[in-house]
């Protein structure tokens, strides 16, 4: 027998707001809403009428919103559309620790207007305009005098232990994130932390001393949380000392591709070529949203940025993803969303019954951007993955209608380099040429030009989905 | 106050208490040595950093 779903509430809503009881996100008509219930009401209308809600917008700390109907059983709101959202397992260094910096920041505002961060998990932040913003506006409580923060711990496992284990062990540990959806256990962060990493008071103990408490205590739930007190003044102070500490963390490890553009002996004259031909398809096809596939720093989309709405600039290091997040924040690029992707390793849908975080593939598809940009990247997923080119062009026809991508042919350094490391298994890959590469990607796309990039080995192609 | 979906665990709470107590000391601390130093510096205190966790309510971002 089939149950009956016990709250009407949850038919409609979107598949990843189910935790928090006080509303859900929900679609309707493509628009993306969030219904807040009764047993939020008293909260809702108290942030509403303090005025708490209209400062914390303005100030840009969290996502504005509309109110679009109020009935006694729910209030609806439209907040601020975000086109295109990354995870914390997508983000960089930089990235994580302005989302971390951003969540302090707005739970010292909070106390001190009233009000507490009932929750700390990293999905409450996205990246908007070039900025980190607070996306979960039903995460607000009212504070009580001397109370403790009770989203502490979990604002230790999802943004402190990461960002301090990336410190000791290079950013590649941030995608930890992705198997620990709700923060990395306490016990996990002090077994891969150093020993002298208990020399630092504040990881000694926020992570340390914290982890010790929480194995210590685990099962003791008779003793009341609301008997431990916290003074206010105490409370801020915790939170400006926590501040200060993650500002002045860094990671520093050279990866693959950091300073792609600065390493790699990329003649001037086919990089200028690359970046005007491009512009000029770019404008001839009146794209407007972009994803780029392998777009290292973004040096390649910032050439013609100004001309689109949206790129979003994906790559498999760390360092250009983070190079291109700090450059976004100098230059105010906001149309410019950066994220880490590995295309042999595209992030997977996670969570309850794989629906709550969205696959990389799901979100593309659902952003739909005009034009798919793939330059310098399919000799890697063809020599170093092993992809045929069939399975990569049937790939690159699912985002989007037009697809500008970069052969480079045999004589190429690279495409040497990387048939070289083959060694005797280099006779598989004679298939790796422009006439095959034309023949599988035409099963997909039309060729509609094709041009070579001067002083190079190398072909630019403007297709068009058939 | 509204029933929290999750556990904020005993353990984090007592070491919070903890942890805030001496944050303050360590803040306190800061701000007498960073009086001392103003004082025989004869300099005006620093203007506080741009990237601050403190929200600076004439900034207008309308």
């Amino acid at each position: 027998m089939r149950m009956r779903a016990s709250s009407d509430s949850f038919r409609n809503n979107h598949s990843s707001s189910f935790r928090d009881p006080s509303g859900y996100v929900f679609v309707d008509n493509n628009v993306l809403k969030r219904a807040v219930l009764p047993k939020y009401f008293t909260q809702y209308n108290a942030l509403k009428a303090s005025g708490f809600y209209k400062k914390v917008i303005k100030h840009s700390l969290l996502i504005p919103h509309n109110e679009s109907k109020t009935t006694k059983d729910s209030i609806e709101l439209i907040p601020e559309e975000i086109p295109f959202i990354t995870y914390p397992y997508e983000w960089s260094f930089s990235q994580l620790k302005d989302a971390a910096l951003h969540t302090l920041k707005l739970q010292k505002y909070a106390v001190r207007n009233g009000f507490i961060l009932k929750d700390a998990t990293a999905f409450n932040i996205a990246f908007h305009r070039g900025n980190p913003i607070f996306i979960d506006t039903l995460s607000f409580d009212f504070y009580t005098p001397d109370s403790p923060w009770k989203a502490f711990k979990m604002f230790v496992q999802h943004f402190l232990s990461p960002l301090v284990l990336a410190h000791y062990h290079g950013p590649t540990i941030l995608k930890l994130l992705q198997t620990h959806i709700d923060g990395i256990p306490l016990s996990l962060t002090t077994s891969l932390l150093p020993r002298k990493s208990k020399l630092n008071p504040t990881i000694l103990t926020n992570i340390h001393l914290l982890a010790k408490a929480e194995r210590k205590y685990k099962n003791q739930t008779d003793k009341k949380t609301k008997e431990i007190k916290v003074k206010k003044e105490r409370h801020l102070n915790h939170l400006d000392a926590l501040y200060s500490f993650i500002q002045g963390l860094n990671v520093n490890q050279q990866t693959e591709w950091g300073n792609y553009y600065e390493n790699i002996h990329y003649d001037d004259t086919a990089l200028d070529f690359k970046k005007n031909q491009i512009s000029e398809w770019i404008s001839y096809l009146n794209v407007k949203t972009i994803v780029d596939i392998g777009g290292n720093d973004g040096t390649m989309v910032r050439s013609f940025s100004h001309d689109l709405d949206l790129a979003i600039v994906g790559d498999i290091d760390e360092n250009a993803v983070d190079l291109n997040y700090q450059k976004i924040k100098e230059q105010k690029g906001g149309n410019i969303i950066p994220f880490l992707l590995d295309i042999l390793q595209p992030t997977p849908a996670l969570g309850f019954d794989n629906k709550e975080r969205f696959s990389i593939i799901d979100r593309l598809n659902q952003c739909k951007p005009d034009l798919t940009l793939a330059l310098a990247l399919i000799h890697h997923i063809s020599l170093s993955g092993n992809v045929p080119f069939l399975k990569i062009a049937e790939f690159f026809a699912r985002f989007s209608n037009d697809l500008i991508i970069e052969f480079p042919n045999r004589d190429d350094k690279m495409v040497q380099l990387l048939l070289d490391q083959k060694r005797d298994f280099k006779n598989h890959f004679d298939f790796y040429s422009e006439d095959n590469f034309e023949k599988d990607f035409g099963v997909f796309f039309e060729i509609k030009k094709r041009v070579a990039i001067p002083k190079s080995n190398r072909i630019l192609y403007q297709m068009e989905i058939i | 106050m509204i029933v929290l979906y999750f556990d904020p665990g005993l353990g984090a709470m007592l070491v919070q208490a903890l942890i805030a107590a001496a944050a303050s000391v360590i803040v306190f601390s800061k701000n007498v040595k960073a009086k001392i130093q103003n004082f025989f510096s004869n300099k005006k205190g620093k203007k506080p950093h741009q990237d601050s966790i403190n929200i600076n309510e004439d900034e207008s971002k309308f």
